[in-house]
């Protein structure tokens, strides 16, 4: 008995404790308690690394997700020649028809084709007989994407700019009609409410009335960046002009003197506003005559139905729209339904001096869905015209792989032709437009020849999505003998099919898992008990976790028995 | 995702060239697949005829914190078999819809019998109610205006319950979180509450000891 109470004694326990955190040590790693012990007792056995984790089983995504593959054939439609596009989701011709025609001018089964408002876009009047309507009339509303909804956690309408991804954005939006939803149980936005704002095209000279119909909760203005108009339609609260409530109209009637590459955007709030998505391009195309110009552009990229004036020079034209997202604005709109504490967390707690962008997009997506909508389809020896805006809060350094392109205007003012610079990569500051002239001549300089060549934002940030590259702005320039029957370019690089998994934006996938047959850079498994030494080193860890508990227990007995003799004395 | 977009242009197309689905269009806005004759299953004949005015329009949110778009009702009640027709205002400037789900797709492509105006207005619409006890969505589905206030019910026989956020009649599912207010009302109230609660264990406990 006695010999039994001196063996749990305090400083019993205290020192078999210390004793077998040594043992301990010494079966983890030796070389922890002394540097050169190996040299003492030879050296240690061959212990295999964890074995790397199976390459996991990813759902099959198609790369191109084409709905109607037929619309990427040229058109004809109402007198109006379509031209093809080799996107793999292509803009909706009948769409691109009611657009230049005007809505007030197209039958109803074309604009049943669509789902346009009758007055979208009204045309009418060909004031100076060349051939074209001059006075315009183009309503716009604002819709938000991926917002809250009081009935659950799904976001409403839904949008995707890579895959699961869906920051909180707004957009100005040509007028529709229906549900903005696709129906009631999926609530994925309809395919007019997207990013970018849509592109919109006016001829120099026209009678433009813009209406911004309010169809959003917060007040909103559009400012038109660029384009000549009179200080009564700047668009700026501080300035010119009253908010726009929800609910409320505004007209802005413009005749744009000049011809350009402009820009539009809401004046409202603009750190926030502008940075939600509500900015656009804007261009003014220069008065030609039977000039029908494409009045909204949606999901920008290849215009379908270039002005008469593009086509003089060029083959085909492009829009691209680049901008940025910082998620700690823009999903603030998923924490709340209630717009009153929207309005403050947006405004008075966000501070975008704090910000940090983590989404990149070309056209309202990033890489790999860019892919589907975005690839630059070119032929040898052709010239295509870039319309470049940069509305992102960073300066963009476009590079071009393969080409060298040349900057033909800035800001809608052209460059003298003499002092024209051809250059990789293109500087353009934020809210900043350029013209590019890609040119595919294969001369070492415009281009180095046909192939599938990388089109991206080279300031390194902006080819990832939150950190994970590829991703981003990263879109491509294709020969057309390298494109496929499913619209995308053949490549002898890697699979990208692994990129359309949610999870690889997630950071759940090994980096190059797909493209990695040895399994060299896997996921690496978890180590497992594989030695006598790991064996004898847990049972050891368990014998020192029971003497320390025996150890706190006699402590606590203790200092019991201490208090109660002390309180008997008394 | 982008696949089923296209669903909806492939429905109106095709409502375009239903002999049933009705479809009245023009730069006031539209109303489609209206029913003013065709008796729902189970219905021997019209029992009665009813009209309803509703109005939309961010006026009517005033009355609802934290909304910015309303009808001027939010629960409309008919009995079965009833010809109701539609009275829609829209008191804004934009673009507003009274569309009712859920309807028997027999009657109304997609089961939906839709209103819309571009803007300020007024248009007349027919539905017939079904002979069922069911509580139908109301809404409009321009982008977040239903999220915002612009959502009601329409009871038929009785209806079968309320739907969630419905302004002045039920609650969110996915709720707002408001913080407290800190005033000497709300603060005296909560803490006379919490003694009470305490207090009324304390001497439930001295009792039972006793
Ligand atoms: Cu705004
Ligand atoms: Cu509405």
């Amino acid at each position: 008995m006695t010999f039994k109470m001196r063996l749990f004694s305090v400083p019993s326990l205290l020192i078999s404790s210390i004793v077998l955190g040594l043992v301990a040590v010494l079966l983890y790693d030796p070389s922890l308690v002394y540097a050169r012990f190996f040299d003492y007792i030879g050296m240690p056995a061959y212990q295999e690394a964890p074995i790397s984790k199976p390459k996991p089983d990813l759902e099959k995504i198609t790369v191109c997700d084409e709905q109607y593959p037929e619309w990427r054939k040229a058109y004809t439609i109402g007198g109006i020649d379509i031209q093809a596009s080799d996107a793999c989701n292509p803009d909706n011709p009948y769409e691109v028809a009611a657009f230049v025609r005007g809505t007030n001018n197209v039958i109803m089964p074309v604009l049943m084709r669509t789902q346009l408002a009758d007055d979208a876009v009204v045309k009418t009047n060909d004031i100076d007989g060349d051939g074209d309507p001059d006075d315009i009339v183009i309503r716009v509303e604002v819709a938000e994407l991926n917002g809250r909804s009081p009935d659950g956690k799904e976001l409403i309408p839904g949008y995707e700019i890579a895959p699961g991804i869906t920051p909180g954005a707004w957009v100005f939006a040509p007028k529709s009609r229906g549900m903005a939803t696709v129906n009631r149980l999926d609530l994925t936005a309809n395919h007019l409410l997207r990013l970018p704002s849509a592109p919109i095209r006016v001829e120099e000279g026209d009678n433009v009335t813009l209406i911004l119909e309010n169809t959003h909760y917060f007040p909103h203005t559009i400012h038109l960046h660029g384009v000549d108009h009179s200080y009564e339609y700047d668009g700026v609260p501080q300035t010119n002009e009253k908010l726009t409530m929800p609910g409320g109209q505004q007209v802005y009637k413009i005749k744009p003197r000049h011809a350009g590459t402009m820009h539009y955007h809401c004046h409202v709030q603009v750190q926030v506003h502008y940075m939600m998505g509500l900015q656009g391009l804007f261009i003014v195309e220069e008065n030609k005559p039977n000039n029908w110009v494409q009045t909204f552009n949606v999901g920008a990229g290849k215009v379908r139905k270039p002005s008469q004036g593009v086509l003089e020079t060029y083959a085909q034209e492009y829009d691209l729209h680049y901008q940025a997202i910082d998620t700690s604005l823009n999903n603030l709109i998923q924490t709340s339904n209630d717009p009153r504490q929207l309005a403050k967390r947006m405004n008075r707690i966000y501070d975008i001096t704090d910000g940090t962008d983590d989404y990149f997009l070309l056209n309202g997506r990033s890489f790999p869905y860019t892919l589907r909508e975005s690839l630059i389809t070119v032929e040898p020896n052709q010239h295509t015209k870039l319309r470049v805006l940069n509305g992102s809060p960073e300066i963009l350094a476009l590079h071009t792989h393969g080409h060298k392109a040349t900057i033909t205007a800035y800001d809608g003012v052209d460059v003298n032709p003499l002092a024209q610079i051809t250059r990789d990569v293109y500087s353009v500051s934020p809210a900043q437009r350029i013209d590019l002239d890609l040119y595919t001549k294969d001369n070492g300089v415009n281009s180095y020849g046909e192939g599938v060549w990388l089109m991206h934002d080279h300031s390194e940030r902006a080819i990832t999505t939150d950190g994970i590259a590829p991703g981003g702005n990263i879109s491509q320039i294709v020969y057309r003998n390298y494109l496929n029957k499913n619209a995308m370019a053949t490549t002898q690089g890697e699979d990208l099919s692994a990129y359309f998994n949610p999870e690889y934006y997630q950071g759940k996938l090994a980096t190059w898992s797909a493209a990695d047959p040895f399994g060299f850079f896997d996921d690496v498994a978890g180590a497992k008990i594989s030695s006598y030494k790991e064996v004898l080193l847990i049972i050891v860890l368990g014998v020192l976790f029971a003497l320390i508990v025996l150890l706190f227990v006699r402590l606590f007995a203790g200092v019991y028995t201490f208090f109660m003799k002390r309180d008997n004395k008394q | 995702m982008i696949k089923r977009s296209g669903l909806l242009l492939i429905a109106l197309l095709s409502l375009a060239t239903a002999s049933q689905a009705s479809m009245r269009m023009g730069d006031w806005g539209m109303v489609m697949n209206e029913n003013s004759q065709q008796l729902p299953q189970g219905c021997d004949s019209i029992a009665s005829e009813q009209s309803i005015t509703v109005k939309a329009g961010r006026e009517y949110a005033k009355a609802f914190p934290g909304t910015i778009f309303g009808y001027d009702q939010h629960t409309f009640s008919f009995p079965r078999c009833t010809r109701v027709t539609v009275n829609f205002i829209n008191e804004d400037q934009i673009r507003h819809q009274f569309m009712i789900h859920g309807l028997p797709t027999y009657l109304h492509p997609q089961g939906m019998f839709h209103m819309e105006l571009y803007g300020e207005g007024e248009v007349q619409g027919t539905f017939i109610t079904p002979n069922t006890e069911e509580t139908y969505l109301a809404h409009c589905d321009v982008a977040q205006h239903m999220e915002k206030g612009m959502k009601a019910q329409v009871k038929v026989g009785g209806g079968n319950g309320d739907l969630p956020s419905i302004p002045g009649v039920s609650g969110q599912l996915n709720k707002d979180r408001y913080p407290l207010d800190l005033g000497v009302q709300n603060m005296l109230l909560i803490s006379l509450l919490f003694l009470l609660g305490f207090a009324g264990c304390l001497f439930l406990y001295r009792r039972n000891k006793k």
